[in-house]
This record gives C-alpha cells, sequence and structure tokens, in this order.
C-alpha cells in the first residue's frame, strides 16, 4: 500500500504538490511518533508502585515534591498508552475494575449502560454501528457483572480477562468508541448548558463531531463532565501540573461530577490520564 | 457469507463489522450498491448513481473501497474506476471533515456514509484538491453518458448492478448534517497507522492494487513510448520510400 501511495504521490508532482502544506509534514512526523508509543507502551499496563514516579523527576524538585503529596493518599498507578484516547481507556478500565467489588454499583451501572444505546439511535446515530460498538462494550460490562462480588480466585481470573481484553485493540477500541458515543450523546442531549463550555463559534454538536466522536481526540474537563454525568460515576482527577498557587507541593483534585464520591481516581499530567489506586 | 466465516476471525470486531455491513447493503439500491469481493472482506467494489440535477445525471460510476485492518477505527479508501471527470481515476481517496484532517473520520460512520458523502460531494468545486479533476460541465456530461456502458472487470457492466426499482433507505436528519460536512481528498502520503493485531487469519492486503493497475503516470509514460514508436516508423517509412525512389550505392550493395 505504501507503494502505491508513492506512486500516485509521484504523479501528481506538479504545484499542488510543491505546496503540500507544513500540516502533512507534521501528520507524517506525528504518525511516526505514535507507531514508536504503540510499540513500546501497553494499552493499559500493569499495576506499579507509585514511587515508579519519582524515577521521571529525579531532577526536578517541584515534581518531586508533587509524587510525595500525592503517595500520601495513594500507593500505586497504572499507566495507560498516551494515544489520546487515555481517559477514556483508563475510566473504563478503573471502573470496571471497582464494579468487580461492588454489586449494588454493578446493578446501578448495567441499567444505565443498558438504555444508552437507544438514547443515542434516537439522537440520529446510525442504528447498526452504535449497535456494534454497544453489542462488544455490553459483552464485556456483562462479562464483569457474572463475576462481580465473587470468590477471590473468581475475581482474580476475571480481572487478568479484562486486563487481556483491554489489551487487544480490538475489544479495547471498541470500548472507546462506545464512550465517546455515549459523552457526545450526553452533550447533545444537555446542549444547551454544554455550549458554555465550549470555546470559540462551534456548535455542541460541531465539537463533538470534531473533538469527542473521532478516535485519538484528547479529553478536556468537558469530556470528563459530560460522561461522568451521563453515566452517573463519580470521577476524582488528581491534576499534577505547574498550575500556580501557594500550595505548589499539593496535588490539586478534582471531582466530576461536583460534590459526588469519587469510585475512579485517574492521575492528570498535561495531556494524559493515568489510573491512581489508594 | 458462510465462506467468509470460515476465514476470517468473526470474533474480531473489524470483522463482525464489515460483515454486518455486507448484509445491510446486501440488497442493491437506485442510489447505490456495494459488496465484498468473494475472496476479500476488506476489498468492496461499489456502484452509485451521479447526483440528479448535477452534470453527472444520468451517470453510472463504479469503483473499490480499501478496508484498513483497523476499520473501522481508521477511514476506508476510495477509489473510482469510472472516468467521471470530477475523481481522478485509480486513485485513493479518503474522506475527512471538511478542512480538517483524516483523523476526523468517525468509527460509527459506515461504508454507506461513505457512499452518500461520495454523492453528495461529486457536484462541489474540485479547487484544485489532490486527486480532484475541475472538467468542464460539457466534458462530464459526456462521461456521464458514456459511464452507462462501462464494464468493470470482476464486477462486469455497472448499469446493471443498481435497482431499478429499490429505493435506497431515506437519508436521517443526523445523516443530513453529516453528509455536508464530509470532504474528499487523495491522501499523500501514506505512512502507516501505528500497526495492530492482525484482524484475521488471512492477509487480504497484498491482493490490493500493487500491481494490476496503471497510475496516471504509467499512462503517460506508456503513451509516450506509443508516440516515439509511432514517429520512428513513419521515420522508417519515409526513408524507406525515399530509397526505392532514389535507389543509392548503398542499398545495392
Amino acid at each position: 500500500m505504501a507503494d502505491d501511495a508513492s506512486s500516485s504521490s509521484g504523479c501528481a508532482g506538479n504545484i499542488i504538490d510543491n505546496s503540500i502544506n507544513q500540516d502533512e509534514l507534521i501528520m507524517k512526523q506525528q504518525r511516526e511518533i505514535e507507531k514508536e508509543i504503540s510499540e513500546t507502551i501497553p494499552l493499559v499496563g500493569e499495576l506499579e508502585e507509585l514511587s515508579s514516579l519519582e524515577k521521571e523527576y529525579n531532577e526536578d524538585p517541584v515534581y518531586l515534591l508533587k509524587v510525595k503529596d500525592l503517595s500520601s493518599k495513594y500507593k500505586y498507578i497504572r499507566r495507560t498508552r498516551p494515544d489520546g484516547n487515555c481517559f477514556f481507556r483508563a475510566f473504563s478500565y478503573a471502573y470496571l475494575e471497582h464494579l468487580l467489588t461492588d454489586k449494588s454499583e454493578y446493578n446501578k451501572f448495567y441499567e444505565i449502560a443498558k438504555n444508552s444505546k437507544e438514547i443515542l439511535v434516537a439522537l440520529g446515530f446510525s442504528q447498526f454501528t452504535v449497535e456494534d460498538f454497544y453489542e462488544t462494550f455490553m459483552e464485556v460490562v456483562q462479562r464483569v457483572g457474572e463475576q462481580a462480588g465473587g470468590t477471590p480466585e473468581s475475581l482474580e481470573s476475571v480481572r487478568t480477562e479484562l486486563h487481556d481484553k483491554f489489551n487487544k485493540q480490538g475489544y479495547s477500541d471498541y470500548i472507546v468508541v462506545y464512550l465517546r458515543l455515549v459523552t457526545s450523546g450526553q452533550l447533545q442531549t444537555e446542549n444547551d448548558f454544554y455550549q458554555n463550555f465550549i470555546e470559540g463559534p462551534r456548535t455542541v454538536t460541531e465539537f463533538c463531531r470534531q473533538e469527542v466522536e473521532p478516535m485519538y481526540k484528547e479529553s478536556d474537563h468537558i469530556h470528563i463532565i459530560a460522561l461522568s454525568n451521563a453515566l452517573n460515576v463519580g470521577v476524582r482527577v488528581k491534576y499534577m501540573d505547574r498550575g500556580e498557587g501557594s500550595q505548589v507541593s499539593e496535588v490539586i483534585a478534582h471531582d466530576f461530577p461536583e460534590g459526588s464520591k469519587p469510585l475512579v481516581h485517574l492521575l492528570y499530567r498535561p495531556g494524559h490520564y493515568d489510573i491512581l489506586y489508594a | 457469507m458462510a465462506e467468509i466465516s470460515e476465514k476470517y476471525n468473526t470474533k474480531c470486531p473489524g470483522v463482525k463489522r464489515l460483515m454486518r455491513e455486507a448484509m445491510e447493503l446486501a440488497e442493491a439500491t437506485e442510489e447505490y450498491c456495494a459488496r465484498p469481493l468473494e475472496d476479500n472482506l476488506f476489498e468492496w467494489h461499489f456502484t452509485v448513481q451521479g447526483p440528479k440535477g448535477t452534470d453527472f445525471e444520468g451517470g453510472i460510476y463504479h469503483g473499490r473501497i480499501l478496508l484498513p485492518k483497523e476499520y473501522p477505527m481508521h477511514p476506508p479508501h476510495i477509489i473510482l474506476l469510472t472516468p467521471n471527470g470530477r475523481f481522478e481515476v485509480n486513485k485513493k481517496i479518503c474522506l475527512s471533515i471538511s478542512g480538517h484532517h483524516p483523523e476526523t473520520w468517525q468509527p460509527s460512520w459506515s461504508i454507506r456514509t461513505a457512499l452518500l458523502a461520495l454523492i453528495a460531494f461529486m457536484p462541489t468545486p474540485a479547487e484544485g484538491t489532490i486527486g480532484s479533476l475541475d472538467y468542464s460541465p460539457a466534458e462530464r456530461k459526456i462521461l456521464a453518458k458514456k459511464s452507462v456502458t462501462w464494464a468493470c472487470s470482476q464486477c462486469g457492466e455497472i448499469a446493471a448492478l443498481l435497482s431499478s426499482t429499490t429505493a435506497a433507505k431515506p437519508i436521517t436528519e443526523e445523516e443530513k448534517t453529516v453528509l455536508n460536512q464530509i470532504a474528499f481528498k487523495a491522501e499523500d502520503e501514506q505512512t502507516a497507522k501505528p500497526p495492530e493485531e492482525p484482524a484475521h487469519t488471512q492477509e487480504p492486503e497484498p491482493q490490493v492494487l500493487e500491481s494490476s493497475e496503471p497510475t496516471n503516470s504509467f499512462l503517460d509514460q506508456l503513451t509516450e513510448i506509443l508516440v516515439a514508436l509511432l514517429v520512428g516508423a513513419v521515420g522508417i517509412f519515409i526513408y524507406r520510400r525515399w530509397n526505392a525512389h532514389y535507389p543509392t550505392s548503398e542499398t545495392e550493395l
């Protein structure tokens, strides 16, 4: 395929070709970086001691203080691949993992998940493509439900299974796509409210089409607010960045939706989300 | 279909999805039809009707759809085979949201979305986009007329492929807003996205397009060679006639 592409670009060798904008070059470089990332970092990694973060910031006293603050509340971290889908992947992994030990939360979630498809179809999303993602998503959710609250041995085996599925591109991406659709559905359903969060002249629908539904588009506050509201799941995000403020060493937390009890804990570093464990 | 399910890993979401789409599109409509090749679920052939009220009215256009192994995470490529005056033939074009990168393809779009968008996009101005042609209305109308008798080496007469009675499923409001936003353009670089797990037991990719289709530049070269040969032949002919009339000592040798 690559051969074919290069031969066809060769034949278009005219003015248009010369004006290939910087964009194309940047995109090419970006793809190379993505390729390298996908070869070296798993979609969802193994549990690691939080202290593994210290190694990343050996030379950075400000961040080392922040890691220290973080380690007073969390013991472990699970890294995800930085491919723009990390929020959705980290969120769903951490939440499904939590549901394994919380049957009543599972029952609540199952009802919400089951009804989510109808909401999307009513909004005009193509029934059969939505169904395609929904079925894979529910297949994984139901596997969790079958084992939720089971014996430690059965939990361990289903954890392994979950981990495998999240590292299989097919399953993992299908879950991400479905959550992106749910997020988009929530934004569009409550578009009067969410319009206030969108900068510039874009409508909520345009924003969804450009920033929510396509894969590899990074998540912002608005994505997290919408998804946590749509699924009624509390998410705490610890923001580890160079934010201003007097208490530099403190890692600030945000709960979504506000005032909820967080069941999923994520670590945010600029452009990326990982999972935190107490 | 039975054969396909034996050949591919149906547990793999991409394969399941494509089989679903094949079923969804199994019945030809007046506006479009598409189906996978018998031996390759990742390559389809399609036929669309030229949009009414445009230079393409009455035209029937045939082409190939190449599905990447990451489909539906990555967009399909479309290759038009019937000369149409709007898109170069034998060139991969790709859909994305107008003014955005191909990354704006959405997994919830489908082959139907791509075909409807292609039909809707045909009458838009070419504006020098890579892979676009800016033929005059008259030329496009002539091509539209000619297209009716065009035949595909694999599918036969394309006019027979579309239904004459079945209308396509009506376009929904959501689809309408999507279609207005989609643009087609040839991709200039084709650096592969991160490699992902093989979607199926057999690799359908290799059969795809490398060898069979002459690109435009190849055609141009061929024409040049032919012209050169012709000029040479005419030269020799004149030379021999010249000799016949004015024999020189050399020819007598």
